[in-house]
Parts: structure tokens; C-alpha cells; sequence
């Protein structure tokens, strides 16, 4: 039954899934991101207002030095995650993740699921989680973490974060090797169904070529200093800053950033100073939004 | 039943968490047991003996035969003395809040005192339990961990459940681990994840079957032997050996409630891959097991330990998709090394000038640089090729950035000494730029060959001098740049392969290379270098005491190391010799003489052999003159060590007779001072050799 695992199937299960615990359904931040925990709806919307936040949504995510032109099976440097971002960490989460997998068809007791510590944490986002990888016979399909500081800010009730890696979990539903060959739609080729690779595998080959070899670093470089300058004139005005549109200009720096580190033109003493002008902005924006920019 | 069965009974406590990371759950046992018993011992509540369980979620702990009360404590305070005067008296009652009936007069070895006594009813155990459980959860430290929910508490993961029984009866209470956000006790906990069982334990003694029947096995002692007796029943009929793996086994065993031993298949075309890509790949992401046959030839198969029950079914479906995740991973191995065949020393070189070593040490390059030029100074005395090891130094750190370290650091060396192999470098560069990394720590391998020694002392000679030239030295427990270690991993090959090079010598050139001229500095090396020298030595059997009577030695940092070693060996062998301890008694002697006269320097002290007037005097003239100068001919030559000890034997009879007929405190004051020097001098040559006095009976 094909149908039943092609790749767009299993992203409309896990958000009826979801949905049906009660999670806000949203959709991509329009912005280039390296991972769905950077849509605000998770950074910001975990340090509050709101006690309870429950959201999922799809987010495309970009790593420029992950891509390979499109002939590595397994490495993409656009790929797409499912995110669920749950606060405060239900006492259940564990067993709602299991269940949400067997709704994908993936059923728990036909495998050998694995609980591997794997703490995550963010420089950027001066974000960091305790948690696990979790394996589906060897394979990291998803990551679990516990949220206990964004921007540097205590995540209070701490939020628990579920983030799958789509392309991984379909490859391994549906028992391919090459991550091109994905069946996207569940219908026959024949019929004028597609695969992920008839999909994305121009994007992947052009934006390898502009990642590694045909940005402007000039351009790229100043529009770092753009964004940084605009998320801190932003929050500049103690009186009326504005929190999202600052952390929209600390997103777009960060993904400016991982442009520049393809080309590797930041050396590893400079690297370390970008990180850190991110994650001020990172740290501004989010203690803008908490209400708490002049404490 | 006896009165002492009949007071106590046995206890279960049980945390149950979520996945507890598999490096922490040995260590968490030991605390857990810790922490009760000294809770325990505080509240005067004895037991017979306890046993304690980890697992991914389960830690848990039986005590067995625990007091079910507390005794009674009586508390004594004293108060005046029974002479003291009413005011005195008074206060003390009123402190108190005693009346005058409540105190007696006691004998004490002082004197007779106003004391008062009160008896303290010991408590029900199970009244205190509460207390303890809450005690010990707040004082547990994890390595790493975290809040959950509305939480304040921090466990390694979320705590979601605590059993506790007293005689098979759950202990009525709670556990407050966050604002009004509390766990009680109970008599449940959870099987297999498989079956996701809730399992209410009646009794303590089946506890631990209970929970294997439900496939969880709570001893990680025995789900390690359920895995090596399954690992070679799978193993042996095929003739295959697994390859020993310490660390990775008790990591599995971390990560498996219910170990089922699994063996998987390597598609044919990875197997050109070197072996350490191979078994890296499969150890560090996957934590795989490598097989071999009987001749150490690796197998293309592969074991795991699943966490399951077996079925042929669904064992078939993990194996087959561990095989795929394998797959993965060894193509893109292939990959990367299909990559890095095709680049040059020369590109990767290039690539590490733009690597920081450490902030103010220049970049990677840099140090290549600098290795390179100890690496010519020190060649002849590893008595290698001096362009070898210049090549070696150059090549040695280029696999840094080989797209195959990037991925996997743990292949540092190993993969520079493959591709210089395929780059045709000369055979003794190829081992020693893949073993330059060793020994990795006390008990790890040294570098086979001479020249992948070098290698690795010139390495970390050039990090230890650079991190101590920025003050950046080991401080307590601190030691970021692993510079302890280091300097043992120098000293040992220095030690073993008997180096013709002393501290000095060693430290000099690249101090220079830094362009590090502090005397302080220079220093604090060669007192950091000497302490594991002693301690490399001591623990290669020999006496702490000889050691430090050699390494204590105020010329010890100009002694060839191989000088110092073969000089301790001499001692160490004399120490059994009668002749050596009536020498060492003599030295003694002379020493407690001079303690006395509290001299200060050593400097050469003169003496008039005009003011001698026996020929005992005049003997040890002669004697301190002459070993002084044979000390100087053949310190440091590795032979004559015991011909030098032999020379100080030889001086047993005229110290002997020099005690027996010169009084050393003559009443004048000339021929009293000139007898001291005498004695200082001897003293100060035979200290150049050892400082004996050092030496125990």
C-alpha cells in the first residue's frame, strides 16, 4: 500500500496526529532556517506568555555545507523537519511520540526503539536541552529534547520538543537507500506521480553550486551587518521595540552566516565572534519579547 | 522468630525514569546506596545488607533486614557544677526550660555536675522513610541534569515514578519536586517498553524475577553476561571472535532493559575500506561490534544488542534495517575517502594555516612548523633519519582537515598514515605519523618505532611548552589542554626508550620556538616534568623513596633521562646489600651532624688540610676530592652507575673510623669548623649523585 507511506501522507498524519492532542497546527516561518526550532513559534513562544503552548508545524531547514549537488544519497543542504513543541513537557510525551509513530505505520513493537542520550545545544540561539536521539533499528529518526534555556533564559515550565527528521523517517517507512528516490505522492509514476528527487533535485544541484561557489560573500558579509544593525535599532527604543520583527533580523543573520561558512571564508578565530553577535541578537530579541529588554 | 527478626524487615526503593544516558547509571547506583546508608546511619537505623539495580529506567535498591524502628536515644546535657551558685543554676534550668525536679547531680572525672537527661523515643522507620527518600533525592548529583515540566527538581531525565516498600507495604508519602508538584509513593512500576505494562510488586523478594518475566533484567551484571554468554553461542559455532570492546560493551549495556544479541551482514564492497574507517564508523555512530575470524582478519558482519525480545520476524526487520543505516554510513565513509585520495599534503597543509591551534599559538601549521625544527635537533638522538623526521613532523597533522577526520576525529593519525602510505611516503613516516598519537593515556600502547616516537614527544612537548609559555598550566582539578596527561605519555616513552636527553635538553628548543625566555616558566616545566617522572617511575615498582632520593637531586634537570632511570635501577638493586645500608647509615649520620649545625648553602666550603691532625681527617679529604671528581667523569655515563655506588661502599670504613676517633665538636673552634666542612663537602658531592638521606631503612 504505497499510498498509505508516501512522504506527503506521512506529514498529514503527524498533523492529524498532533492535532488531536491538542496542538496548534501552524505553518514553515517564512524564512530560511537551519532547524524548526528556530521558528518562533517555538524560541519565543517557550518563554511565554502563555503557561500552555502546543504547536506542530513542517519547517523547510537549510545547512549550505550539507550539500553535496544532489549525488549523496543520504545529505541535503534543504531538507524538511516536523516539529512539535509542547510546554510544559507532558508526563506522557514518551508514549505520545510512540503512538504518533505507529500512525505513520511505523509500529514501535515491530522495531527496536532506542532511547540515546543526545543533549542538544544551540550556540546561536543560546538554546541548549537535554534529551535523546531516538533509533528505529540503528537509525536516528527523531530528536527529543527538553528544553532548559533559549536566548540564555530559563524555559519555565520547561517545554519539550520533538523534532523529525521527515526524509529520514520516510526513507526508513518506505525501505529506500537513496533519499532521491522517496516516493513523494503515493502515485504511480506512470500516472504522473512524483518522486523527491523529480522534485528537488535541481534545487539541491543549483543551490550546492551557489552555496560553495557563487554567492557573494561582499553582498553576504553586509547584509550580515544589515540585519544586525536592524535587530538592534529594532530593540533600540526601550519604549517601543519590536520583538518579532528583531528576532526576524536575527534569523535572517544566522542563515547569512552559515552562507558565509560554506564559502569558508570566516576563519575559526572570527568564527567564534559570529556566533556570538548572532546569539546577542538571539538573546535581545527574545528578552524584548519576554517584556524584560530594560531589566 | 527471634526478637531481632521480628524488628526488622526488608525495603525496596525504585526510581523510575526515563531513559537514564547509559555513562551514568554505574555511577548512580554507588551513589544511590551511598546516600541511603549514611541517611540511614545518621537516623541510627541498622540493616544487614543491601544489593542496588540500574538500568535505562529503572535504579533501584533492596536493603535487607533494616531496623523497622529507631532506638531510643538518650540525650545528656550537662549544666554547673552541684556547688555553683543558684543564679548559675537557675539559668540553666530557665535555657532549658526545665524544672528543678528535672535535673540530678552525677560523678564525672571532673567533679560532681547538675545534669539533665531526656530520652528521645526512637521513631517508627517507615515515619522516617518520607525524610530519607526526600534527602536523598535532593542530594543526588548528576553529571549533567534537567528540569521537566513544572519541576524545580533536577534528574538526569524526567523522574516519573518512586516505589517504595517497607515489609512488602508501600510507605505512605511523598516526594516534592517542584511548587505543589509532588510524587507518592508506590508499589508499581513499569515493564518492557514492548509491552508497556504496569507491574504492581507484592513482594520485595520477587521483585527482581518479576521484572525479568516482564523483560526487564534490573542487575547490569547480568544482563552483561546474558550478552557475552549469547555474543559467543552466536559466535563460536561460526568460528568468528568479537572484537573486544570494554567501553562500547558497558555503554550497551546501559541501553538495553533486555539485550537480544543481533548479527548483520557488510555489503562486500566496503570491506576495502581500512579497518579502523570500518570499525569506527560502526563502534562511534552505531555502536556495532566488529567480528573477525580466528586470524584477526575483520568478517563482513557486524553485532548489535537490540533491546528486545526475540522473534524471528521482527528480528529479521532490525537486522535488515540496521543494515541499511549501515550502509548509509559507510557510503558516505567511501565517499570521503574516495575524496581525500585525490587531495594533497600540500592542499591539506595549506588548509591548516587557517586552523587555530590556540588563541596566541599561531595556527596548526605553525606548529607543524615548530615540530619540525625539534624534530631535526632531536633526530640523531632517536637515532633516525634526520629528513624522516622532518617529513614525518611536516605531514604528521594533515589528516586534520581530510574530509574522513572531519567526520571522524577518532581516526586522527590513523588516516594520515594511510594516505601518506598511498602518497608513497617513506614506510618509517607512514607509522609514525599513525601512531604518533600514542600512548593515549597511563595504560594505552606506546609508538612502536623510533621515529613515531619522536614524533609523538616532539607533538606534545610543543603543546605542553606553548600552553605553560601563556600560563596556561593545570591548576587543582583543572586541566583543559589534557597536559598531565601529556607529560606522562612523554615521560614514558622518554623512560622506555631510554633517551640520551635530559630535562633540559628536551625543553630548550622549544622554548625557543616560542620565543620563551622566562626562567620562571622554564621552571615550572621542569618541576611539572619531575613529578611525572616520579610518578611513571614509582609506579614501575620501584621504591617512591629511591625515586625521589635521585629525582630530587638539585642537577637532576641536566641528568639524561635514561641516566636517572639506569641510576634509580643501581640504587634500587644496592638497597638489598648490606655494605649499601651500613653506607647509607654513615650518610645518615653525617647528615644528622650537619641538620644540627643548620648549614645553609652549598656552596664549596674551604677547608685547610693544615688544620688536620689525624689521618681519618686527611682520608676523607682525599675520598670527598676524589668521588667528586669521578662523579663528574661518569655521572652520566649509563654503566657506571654501580661502579659510583660501589665507590661510596668503599668509604664504609674510613666514615667508620673517621666517627670512631674524631670528635667532630672539637673545643677549637678552627679545627671544629674546618672537621664540618670536611663533612659538608662530602656530603654536598655524594648529594649530586642522591640525596640519600632520602632512602628509608
Amino acid at each position: 500500500m504505497s499510498v498509505n507511506n508516501s512522504f506527503q501522507k506521512i506529514i498529514t498524519s503527524l498533523q492529524s496526529f498532533w492535532i488531536d492532542q491538542g496542538c496548534v497546527l501552524l505553518q514553515p516561518y517564512d524564512l530560511e532556517v537551519g532547524a524548526g526550532t528556530f521558528h518562533p513559534a517555538t524560541v519565543l513562544r517557550v518563554l511565554g506568555p502563555d503557561p500552555i503552548w502546543k504547536a506542530a508545524y513542517v519547517q523547510p531547514c537549510r545547512r549550505p555545507t550539507d550539500g553535496r549537488y544532489g549525488e549523496n544519497p543520504n545529505r541535503l543542504q534543504h531538507y524538511y523537519q516536523f516539529q512539535v513543541i509542547i510546554q510544559p513537557s507532558p508526563e506522557d510525551i514518551q508514549n505520545l511520540y510512540l503512538e504518533s509513530l505507529k500512525f505513520i505505520g511505523l509500529n514501535p513493537k515491530d522495531h527496536d526503539i532506542r532511547f540515546v542520550e543526545d543533549d542538544w545545544e544551540s550556540p546561536t540561539l543560546g538554546a541548549s536541552g537535554l534529551g535523546w536521539e531516538i533509533w528505529c533499528d540503528g537509525m536516528e529518526i527523531s530528536q527529543f529534547t527538553y528544553f532548559q534555556q533559549v536566548g540564555g533564559i530559563e524555559v519555565k515550565p520547561v517545554a519539550s520538543e520533538i523534532t523529525y527528521g521527515l526524509e529520514r523517517l520516510a526513507m526508513f517507512i518506505q525501505k529506500i537507500e537513496n533519499v532521491y528516490d522517496l516516493d513523494w505522492d503515493g502515485i504511480d509514476k506512470k500516472k504522473g506521480g512524483k518522486t523527491y528527487g523529480d522534485i528537488f533535485s535541481q534545487q539541491e544541484k543549483e543551490f550546492s553550486e551557489y552555496n560553495f561557489e557563487k554567492s557573494q560573500t561582499s553582498f553576504l558579509f553586509k547584509q550580515f551587518n544589515d540585519a544586525e544593525t536592524e535587530c538592534k535599532n529594532l530593540l533600540d527604543d526601550k519604549k517601543n521595540f519590536l520583538a518579532l520583527p528583531a528576532y526576524h533580523q536575527c534569523i535572517k543573520a544566522s542563515h547569512i552566516f552559515n552562507l558565509l561558512d560554506a564559502r569558508g571564508v570566516i576563519s575559526v578565530s572570527e568564527r567564534q565572534s559570529y556566533i556570538l553577535r548572532v546569539r546577542n541578537m538571539a538573546r535581545s530579541s527574545c528578552l524584548a519579547w519576554m517584556g524584560k529588554l530594560n531589566e | 522468630m527471634n526478637n531481632m527478626e521480628k524488628n526488622r524487615g526488608n525495603l525496596l526503593l525504585e526510581f523510575f525514569s526515563e531513559e537514564i544516558p547509559a555513562r551514568m547509571q554505574s555511577n548512580s547506583e554507588i551513589q544511590l546506596q551511598n546516600l541511603f546508608v549514611k541517611s540511614l546511619t545518621q537516623r541510627d537505623i541498622a540493616f544487614e545488607s543491601f544489593k542496588t539495580f540500574s538500568g535505562p529506567r529503572h535504579l533501584s535498591i533492596i536493603i535487607k533486614n533494616i531496623e523497622l524502628e529507631q532506638k531510643d536515644l538518650e540525650i545528656e546535657k550537662r549544666g554547673p557544677r552541684f556547688d555553683a551558685n543558684q543564679k548559675a543554676i537557675d539559668g540553666f534550668l530557665k535555657s532549658n526550660q526545665l524544672k528543678k525536679n528535672e535535673i540530678i547531680i552525677k560523678e564525672t572525672n571532673n567533679g560532681k555536675f547538675y545534669f539533665h537527661s531526656q530520652m528521645i523515643k526512637g521513631k517508627k522507620t517507615y515515619e522516617v522513610l518520607p525524610d530519607i527518600i526526600n534527602e536523598i533525592v535532593n542530594s543526588f548529583v548528576w553529571p549533567k541534569s534537567q528540569r521537566w515540566a513544572n519541576t524545580d527538581l533536577k534528574w538526569a531525565r524526567p523522574l516519573r515514578n518512586i516505589v517504595l516498600l517497607l515489609n512488602n507495604d508501600v510507605v505512605k508519602g511523598k516526594v516534592e519536586i517542584g511548587k505543589n508538584v509532588f510524587l507518592n509513593f508506590t508499589n508499581f512500576t513499569f515493564s518492557h517498553r514492548y509491552f508497556d505494562k504496569k507491574i504492581v510488586i507484592n513482594k520485595i523478594e520477587n521483585y527482581e524475577q518479576l521484572l525479568e518475566e516482564n523483560f526487564v533484567i534490573l542487575d547490569r551484571n547480568k544482563r552483561l553476561d546474558k550478552i557475552i554468554n549469547d555474543t559467543s553461542s552466536l559466535l563460536d559455532k561460526r568460528k568468528f571472535k568479537l572484537v573486544n570492546d570494554k567501553f562500547l560493551i558497558e555503554e550497551v549495556v546501559g541501553l538495553v532493559e533486555y539485550p537480544n544479541i543481533l548479527i548483520g551482514s557488510i555489503s562486500k564492497e566496503f570491506m576495502k575500506l581500512p579497518r579502523e574507517v570500518l570499525s569506527t564508523a560502526m563502534r562511534v555512530h552505531q555502536k556495532y561490534f566488529s567480528i573477525t575470524d580466528k586470524e584477526n582478519n575483520l568478517e563482513s558482519k557486524f553485532l548489535f544488542v537490540a533491546n528486545s525480545i526475540k522473534e524471528k520476524d521482527r528480528d529479521f526487520r532490525v537486522i535488515e534495517g540496521n543494515e541499511r543505516v549501515l550502509k548509509a554510513r559507510l557510503s558516505d565513509a567511501s565517499y570521503f575517502f574516495e575524496n581525500d585520495i585525490t587531495n594533497t599534503f600540500e592542499n591539506w597543509n595549506e588548509k591548516l594555516k587557517n586552523v587555530l591551534f590556540y588563541e596566541s599559538l599561531g595556527s596548526i601549521h605553525d606548529k607543524i612548523i615548530r615540530m619540525s625544527n625539534i624534530s631535526k635537533i632531536f633526530a640523531k638522538m632517536f637515532g633516525v633519519r634526520l629528513d624522516l623526521a622532518k617529513q614525518a613532523a611536516i605531514l604528521s597533522k594533515a589528516d586534520l582537515v581530510s574530509e574522513m577526520v572531519t567526520e571522524f576525529p577518532e581516526l586522527q593519525g590513523i588516516m594520515g598514515g594511510y594516505y601518506a602510505k598511498i602518497k608513497n611516503e617513506h614506510e618509517e613516516v607512514v607509522k609514525a605519523i599513525s601512531e604518533h598519537y600514542k600512548p593515549k593515556g597511563v595504560s594505552d600502547d606506546l609508538p612502536e618505532t623510533k621515529l613515531g616516537s619522536l614524533l609523538s614527544i616532539v607533538d606534545k612537548i610543543d603543546t605542553l611548552v606553548g600552553f605553560f609559555s601563556i600560563d596556561k598550566k593545570p591548576t587543582g582539578s583543572k586541566d583543559p589542554f589534557a597536559l598531565r596527561r601529556n607529560s606522562f605519555s612523554i615521560v614514558q616513552i622518554l623512560i622506555n626508550f631510554k633517551i640520551n636527553l635530559s630535562l633540559n635538553e628536551l625543553l630548550e628548543p622549544s622554548l625557543k620556538e616560542y620565543g620563551c625566555s622566562s626562567h620562571s616558566i622554564k621552571q615550572n616545566l621542569i618541576d611539572f616534568m619531575i613529578d611525572k617522572l616520579k610518578y611513571v617511575f614509582s609506579n614501575k615498582n620501584n621504591r617512591m623513596d629511591v625515586v625521589n632520593s635521585v629525582l630530587n637531586t638539585k642537577i637532576v634537570n641536566d641528568l639524561p633521562i635514561k641516566i636517572i632511570s639506569s641510576r634509580i635501577d643501581s640504587i634500587s638493586k644496592f638497597t638489598k646489600i648490606n655494605d649499601f645500608k651500613i653506607f647509607l647509615a654513615n650518610h645518615k649520620r653525617i647528615n644528622n651532624i650537619l641538620k644540627s649545625e643548620k648549614f645553609s648553602n652549598d656552596a664549596e666550603l674551604q677547608i685547610n688540610p693544615k688544620v688536620f691532625d689525624t689521618i681519618e681527617e686527611e682520608n676523607i679529604y682525599n675520598l670527598s676530592n676524589s668521588f667528586s671528581k669521578e662523579i663528574i667523569k661518569k655521572s652520566i655515563c649509563e654503566k657506571s652507575q654501580d661502579f659510583l655506588i660501589n665507590y661510596l661502599i668503599k668509604m664504609n670504613e674510613p666514615i667508620s673510623l673517621f666517627f670512631d676517633n674524631v670528635i667532630v665538636n672539637h673545643n677549637d673552634y678552627d679545627i671544629k669548623i674546618n672537621r664540618l666542612n670536611l663533612l659538608k663537602n662530602l656530603h654536598n658531592s655524594i648529594s649530586k649523585f642522591s640525596i640519600f638521606e632520602l632512602i628509608e631503612d
